[in-house]
């Protein structure tokens, strides 16, 4: 139980239901795949701890449900997370034009500064594809995140997309720790913003 | 046809639209209520309680391991010596030729030797230049003390349990005469409140038996942290309805049996747990204190003490506050406020007796507190758990709001009327501030209710505004009053720049549809909320980020323009050709004035560009620094993008950091500022 660890993040899955979000978590972190489809109820969380740069890293990863009606419940997670994963399903055009709702969502109910990126998943369903890996991509540039497309079922992406995720964290902790005076909050957070915005185009990674 | 269609079953499961969205957004609703609202069924509610469960125990541990954290970082600070300026902070060497050598911590500006100290890499953030800057051990363990426990992304410290703490509270009991109901009760109420947070819960438990209206008391000795004899002395003498209150409090729940708690007895146990916080909290606030001194020491300036303490102590205070927990905290601020006031009414005896807590509709003060007693109990009981995560509230005062609240259910609207502010901290060199407030409601989730925040009008040139403006707030559920907040911030208002006053909680819980509820709170510090607001203020001719230093050897201010962002495009192509002009008024030593180079189609330029302007620290005294950003044009006149003033007749931080340069030269005093879209040049 006492198992230290030297950070805990805390991340956030969101996207339309049935795009996969419990799927890719219990792939990360069971490294296992259920193909019956479970709607997840309200919301749920799933523990591992990764390490990274001689850190160990407790990353609690919550999953949310994509339906409607338990929004009220998810929503009050997002301003805990540090970083959220948007998913959406590559065979179904609709998640992912929903994207960009959910983005508004978080930019509604989420931290200021939060960390984010998009996956789209079930990538081994290539023949169904309606969503092009391009388009995704293309998304991702817009808003300046990161993008990867991934598969849980053919653990595809899965864990590198989370190793990202959570080293974007903490080298942006290590950023914003090292830039200015600490214990200040204000300004500071406007630093960061800046940089972001500088370097959206060098962070965008094509895996 | 097509409305009816989208609301369709078929696409419950689906994101709304963007239609749907921007209708909802008229509402003020939410996503979620415009749907069919399906209430949880039984067993759905039992999976969601069985995570939040699994969650807590999870929190529990990340509390105690930030707890191992700051204790750790604490006991640093406490071996510090602190022998003064010509010895090591820490271990007390004392610097000279042959001896350790000296060097200054970048973050509390202490000398340190080599020894006690740790340099760290720091790669500026736009550029791959790296530089070199000490940090003693306490600053950087208090660094790493920020980054491992997640208080650089809330901006504060999160909730923690001090593991030695809890191990001591063990130990006390025998000085806590009563456990009783009252704790036993506060126990059972926090369970319910979905926070059942263990060992918090022994911790309350604690002293704190049900103490009823001696409450008070006791947190007014916490606060001046003088003897016990002494603050009963001095409660006698605070003014009248105050006491009326008081005594019509104790009796009313010595009848209703609750308080069974003898005064002394109580006084002894919650004073020695107390003590012990305190001192955790001052030893914690040290770093502060100490730099914010050595400013008030060399003071020449009339500024007073509550400005810098007020700012300084904000970053330390404003740690406190944990995200996701915040609202535990904030849900009794209203209570807790109460304490504060009482603790400023022994200081100041002057204040009139309209500052008391009263029920406009009330016929006596007695009266209407024995129709309250029971709410009035739980909400003490509550006071008394979170006591302890209020510490933070005993920073030096930064000033009351008087408010005056109804709800009107027919309308379902809460009409907010904020009455007057007293005693703001100062915000410029003649001691005056020009304050308004920005109100908005806080949900239980911790989230605001809107996303426009209300402000009123500004009251220039006063600590002591009177606002009497009335805002409304329309869509407030009578349910939703019982655990929403109402937070007021105030803010001075400034051409390049709001300064932070003051924030203000206030729980709804209290009040009634019939009748008004006016109440006046103490100022708080900084927190999620108040950033927020400020964030909501919109600067159209974007910022600049100001680099100053007074630079000895030369005799001359040195200001580096490092970069601007979010400036204001001029050009036909979206975008602009930045450049900024310098100019130092009125200049004793006739320098010329100075421009940067232009950046070409960029709207965050980033200059990095260094400037001097020869001039004395005492001639800084009066001069003004100008700085006008403008788009270059060829063939005709350049445009003007927005201005910045730096000098003694700034406000707020850029006042500080003017200061800051001429009491600490040969360092660089780093801020971003709003710039204005006048020029003063003209």
């Amino acid at each position: 139980m006492a198992k230290t660890y030297d950070y805990l993040f805390k991340l956030l899955l969101i996207g339309d239901s049935g795009v996969g979000k419990t799927c890719i978590l219990f792939r990360f972190s069971e490294d296992a795949f259920n193909t019956t489809f479970i709607s997840t109820i309200g919301i749920d969380f799933k523990i591992r701890t990764i390490e990274l740069d001689n850190k160990k890293i407790k990353l609690q990863i919550w999953d949310t449900a994509g339906q409607e009606r338990f929004r009220t419940i998810t929503t009050a997670y997002y301003r805990g997370a540090m970083g959220i994963m948007l998913v959406y399903d590559i065979t179904q055009e609709k998640s992912f034009e929903n994207i960009k709702n959910w983005i508004r969502n978080i930019e509604e109910n989420a931290a200021a500064d939060v960390e984010k990126m998009l996956l789209g998943n079930k990538c081994e369903l290539n023949d169904k594809r309606q969503v092009s890996k391009e388009r995704g991509e293309q998304l991702a540039i817009e808003y300046g995140i990161k993008f990867m497309e991934t598969s849980a079922k053919a653990s595809i992406n899965v864990e590198e997309a989370f190793l990202t995720l959570a080293s974007d964290i903490k080298a942006k902790t290590e950023k914003r720790m090292e830039a200015n005076n600490p214990p200040k909050g204000g300004h500071q957070l406007k630093l960061t913003e800046i940089r972001t915005k500088d370097s959206w185009l060098s962070r965008c990674s094509l895996l | 046809m097509d409305f009816a269609n989208r609301n369709n079953t078929a696409n419950k499961f689906v994101c709304p639209s963007d239609r749907q969205l921007a209708l909802r957004a008229k509402l003020k609703a939410g996503w979620s209520s415009s749907k069919t609202n399906e209430p949880l069924r039984p067993e759905e509610q039992e999976a969601i309680i069985s995570v939040i469960r699994r969650n807590e125990e999870i929190e529990i541990a990340e509390r105690q391991r930030v707890g191992r954290l700051v204790e750790r970082v604490e006991k640093i600070k406490l071996h510090a010596v602190e022998r003064g300026p010509n010895c090591c902070r820490l271990c007390g060497d004392a610097f000279g030729l042959l001896r350790p050598q000296r060097i200054l911590c970048e973050d509390c500006r202490k000398s340190v030797c080599t020894k006690c100290s740790v340099d760290i890499n720091i790669r500026y953030h736009n550029s791959e230049r790296t530089r070199e800057i000490w940090l003693c051990r306490i600053c950087s363990e208090t660094r790493e003390m920020w980054k491992k426990s997640g208080a650089w992304f809330f901006k504060g410290l999160p909730n923690y349990d001090m593991p030695v703490r809890s191990a001591s509270a063990s130990n006390t009991p025998t000085t806590t005469p009563t456990a009783g109901g009252g704790g036993g009760g506060a126990v059972a109420a926090y369970g319910k409140a979905g926070a059942g947070k263990g060992a918090r819960a022994v911790q309350s438990c604690h002293g704190t038996p049900a103490r009823g209206g001696r409450i008070k008391k006791l947190t007014i000795r916490v606060n001046d942290s003088s003897s016990s004899s002494a603050s009963n002395s001095s409660a006698s003498g605070q003014s009248e309805p105050e006491e009326d209150q008081l005594d019509g409090a104790k009796s009313t729940t010595a009848g209703a049996g609750t308080a069974s708690a003898s005064a002394p007895g109580t006084g002894t146990g919650t004073d020695s747990s107390d003590r012990q916080r305190l001192q955790r909290d001052e030893s914690f606030r040290l770093r502060a204190y100490g730099s914010i001194r050595s400013f008030i020491d060399g003071g020449e300036r009339k500024l007073s003490n509550s400005f810098f303490f007020g700012r300084q102590a904000n970053a330390n205070a404003g740690s406190r506050q944990a995200d996701g927990q915040d609202y535990d905290n904030i849900s009794n601020a209203s209570t807790v406020a109460q304490l504060r006031r009482e603790g400023s009414f022994m200081r100041r005896s002057s204040v009139s007796s309209s500052w008391s807590f009263s029920d406009s509709s009330g016929s006596g003060n007695s009266a209407t507190q024995t129709t309250q007693n029971p709410q009035q109990q739980k909400q003490q009981q509550q006071q008394q758990q979170q006591q302890q995560q209020q510490q933070h509230c005993r920073d030096p005062l930064l000033g009351w709001l008087e408010l005056a609240i109804s709800y009107r259910e027919s309308f379902h609207s809460l009409d907010c009327t904020l009455v007057r502010a007293r005693d703001l901290p100062a915000m410029d060199a003649s001691g005056l501030a020009d304050p308004y407030c920005k109100v908005n409601i806080v949900t239980p989730e911790g989230h605001t209710k809107y996303t426009r925040w209300q402000r009123t009008k500004t009251v220039h040139k006063t600590r002591n505004p009177d606002f009497n403006e009335t805002l409304q707030f329309v869509g407030v559920e009578p349910e939703e009053l019982g655990n929403s907040l109402l937070y007021v911030a105030l803010f001075d208002d400034d051409k390049y720049g709001h300064d932070f006053l003051g924030a203000a909680k206030v729980c709804l819980s209290t009040v009634h549809s019939t009748s008004q509820y006016r109440i006046s709170v103490p100022l708080g510090a900084e927190d999620q909320y108040s950033a927020e607001a400020e964030m909501s203020q919109s600067w159209p001719n974007g910022k600049m980020l100001i680099s100053l230093c007074y630079n000895t050897k030369r005799r001359a201010l040195v200001v580096n323009v490092k970069q601007c962002i979010n400036l204001l495009p001029m050009d036909n192509n979206g975008s602009s050709d930045p450049f900024v002009k310098l100019q130092l008024k009125p200049d004793a030593h006739k320098n010329k004035k100075h421009k940067t180079s232009v950046k070409w189609r960029t709207l965050n330029p980033v200059f990095n560009e260094e400037f001097y302007f020869e001039a004395s620290p005492h001639d800084l005294n009066k001069e003004m620094l100008i700085l006008t950003v403008w788009d270059k044009d060829l063939g005709k006149s350049n445009d003007f993008l927005g201005s910045l003033q730096l000098g003694a007749q700034s406000k707020g931080d850029r006042l500080q950091q003017w200061l800051d340069c001429i009491r600490l030269p040969d360092h660089f005093h780093e801020k971003w500022h709003c710039l204005a879209s006048d020029n003063p040049t003209h």
